[in-house]
């Protein structure tokens, strides 16, 4: 099976993540912009942050054999720092309409303040002149309300609900967020989002419709191989295997294809890992795989 | 030039893509603004085809350039007529933030853009990439570097170049800009090649002519040497241009200087071959 994580920040990852991914059959990947764990204190680091997004990132996914988008954003966390936050308002016109930028995104609410409202709809806006999907973080504290106040935003803004991909949703926001159209992400992260095993009764009780899976893997403990794994137990668990692609593939293609920067040829008539090639004179691939252990151990809580 | 340019890509690009083109040009040409500019030449990658060479007149310096290319190049053409605090700060803001891609372009761009003086920095700092298509966008084909880098900067150049065995002959200026620090650095770098049994491009010895002192002699007399043809071919064109300094070697070269007289060799054709060689070998 082929997969596509539409949402994980592989900048935190190492190399034998990249390894057990590709061998786990992770074929495309997005990396959304986010805080890095810490507040940045200049607008210069969110533009080489950026310049890593489309460069050195991209690089070093291909030599894993992995198609590597970005979305362009500023997260809810950093736009209180409104100094900041209008730098970097200002540098995203330099790469949203870059290629393989899929959308605007990481954004939405933290805390739900003023400034998290104010740049949650300038950048709204900043998508709808760019012709570019939304991928939206719903908050951890008051989940269910930032996730309805996020859609009432976007709307006000006259933002198409099928243009946008809300995520981390949970059993609370679900029904809400599928009823308004949106395409409605799971966020597969041990501990503070959504074990796979929940993810499996959201299945059965939802279907596959407008659903999508991720990992959002990041900084913190969390799982790179949440896509397969979950997709392993989802087949374990009876889901037919139609609807298993349809949530860790064709879903997630659809909503960024939408974009016109992601399409399936992109990967299916690559040619392969080049381990020859360089990125300023870097290269990556030493040794071989090795991936046995890997997927042996599947279920997420 | 850019009405040039925009008619080699109509030949080719898909005609929707063409248009697009010319309405952000005409746009663009009316009310300038930062924005729009940055959203087009990103957004060319969302209508042209990257894989696609367009075709020019010969001698044009944009025949077989990929479409995003051209089409960037022609959307610089648009920056270049405007205002120069709003020129410069584009450029390098675009600059700054460019992928690999949009690199190439923009180093294409710098012999038709104005204000020139204030973007050899730039130029000089583009060299320092190990990425062979952005260093050759700035070293190939373009009269830049011979215009206007510093001679410390010109012989950085043309080392890194020798060093990456890029093909000499596409540098603009290779033959008015050797001097005596080059050819003595040249010199060193082959005698280290030499010593770790490896070979140094043909090529470099043109940029020794006018300086054969002993030293530089005895090097010539070891590439015409060679079992490799180019290496004795590019030994000759040494010797064909050095009047009597070396007049020893003309009796081994006979068959090659004969090819130099009837015009047959010189060093763009050699150029050429190696190129042609290079690229062989690369494809197997």
């Amino acid at each position: 099976m082929r997969f596509f994580d539409s949402h994980v920040h592989m900048v935190s990852r190492t190399t034998d993540d990249y390894q057990r991914m590709a061998a786990a059959g992770v074929a495309a990947i997005i990396e959304p912009s986010f805080w890095q764990g810490q507040p940045r204190t200049e607008p210069g680091t969110f533009k080489d942050y950026f310049n890593s997004l489309i460069g050195f990132e991209r690089f070093r996914a291909s030599q894993f054999g992995i198609k590597h988008y970005c979305t362009i954003g500023l997260n809810p966390k950093e736009a209180n720092n409104e100094k900041l936050a209008e730098a970097v308002l200002e540098l995203m016109p330099l790469y949203i309409c870059k290629e393989g930028v899929v959308g605007i995104g990481e954004i939405g609410f933290d805390d739900q303040t003023k400034a998290e409202e104010k740049y949650l709809i300038k950048q709204a806006e900043l998508a709808l002149e760019a012709d570019l999907p939304i991928q939206i973080h719903t908050p951890h504290r008051d989940k269910k309300k930032g996730t309805i106040r996020t859609m009432d935003v976007l709307e006000d803004v006259g933002i198409d609900p099928s243009k946008v991909i809300i995520d981390h949703n949970n059993e609370e926001t679900v029904k809400e967020v599928l009823d308004r159209g949106y395409w409605t992400a799971f966020t597969i992260y041990p501990h503070t989002k959504l074990g796979n095993e929940r993810m499996v009764e959201l299945m059965l009780e939802y279907g596959a419709e407008n659903i999508v899976v991720d990992s959002a893997a990041d900084w913190g403990i969390s799982d790179p191989l949440a896509v397969p794994k979950t997709a392993a137990l989802m087949k374990e668990r009876g889901i037919s295997e139609e609807q298993i692609e349809q949530v860790t593939y064709h879903n997630p293609l659809k909503a960024y294809g939408q974009s016109g920067q992601v399409e399936e040829s992109d990967w299916e008539d690559s040619k392969g890992i080049d381990p020859a090639a360089l990125f300023e004179g870097n290269t990556l691939l030493r040794g071989g795989m090795d991936i046995d252990t890997a997927m042996s151990q599947y279920l997420i809580e | 030039m850019r009405e040039k340019l925009i008619e080699s890509l109509a030949e080719s690009a898909d005609p929707d893509a063409v248009s697009w083109l010319r309405d952000t040009i005409s746009n663009l040409s009316v009310t300038f603004e930062k924005r729009p500019f940055y959203y087009s030449f990103s957004g060319v990658s969302r209508r042209f085809d990257k894989s696609a060479k367009i075709k020019g007149a010969d001698d044009s310096p944009f025949d077989g350039w990929d479409e995003y290319r051209a089409a960037r190049v022609a959307l610089l053409l648009v920056l270049g007529e405007q205002e120069k605090t709003i020129f410069l700060e584009t450029f390098f803001s675009v600059l700054n933030t460019a992928d690999i891609r949009e690199q190439i372009a923009l180093f294409s761009s710098l012999q038709w853009m104005p204000y020139q003086d204030e973007l050899i920095e730039a130029a000089v700092d583009g060299l320092r990439t190990n990425i062979v298509d952005i260093f050759d966008a700035i070293a190939l084909d373009n009269p830049f570097p011979q215009m206007h880098f510093t001679e410390e900067a010109w012989n950085q150049m043309m080392l890194k170049a020798i060093f990456m065995t890029r093909p000499l002959h596409r540098i603009h200026g290779v033959a008015e800009r050797k001097n005596r620090p080059l050819a003595e650095a040249i010199s060193d770098l082959a005698h280290e090649r030499w010593a770790a049994g490896r070979v140094i491009t043909p090529e470099a010895w043109r940029s020794v002519i006018g300086f054969l002192d002993e030293r530089h002699s005895d090097d010539i007399r070891k590439v015409a040497g060679s079992e490799n043809p180019s290496d004795r071919a590019a030994a000759s064109l040494v010797v064909s241009e050095s009047g009597d300094s070396l007049i020893d070697l003309q009796e081994s070269l006979t068959g090659e200087l004969a090819l130099i007289d009837s015009g047959e060799l010189n060093w763009y054709l050699l150029g050429q071959t190696i190129e042609e060689q290079l690229v062989r070998e690369s494809l197997t």
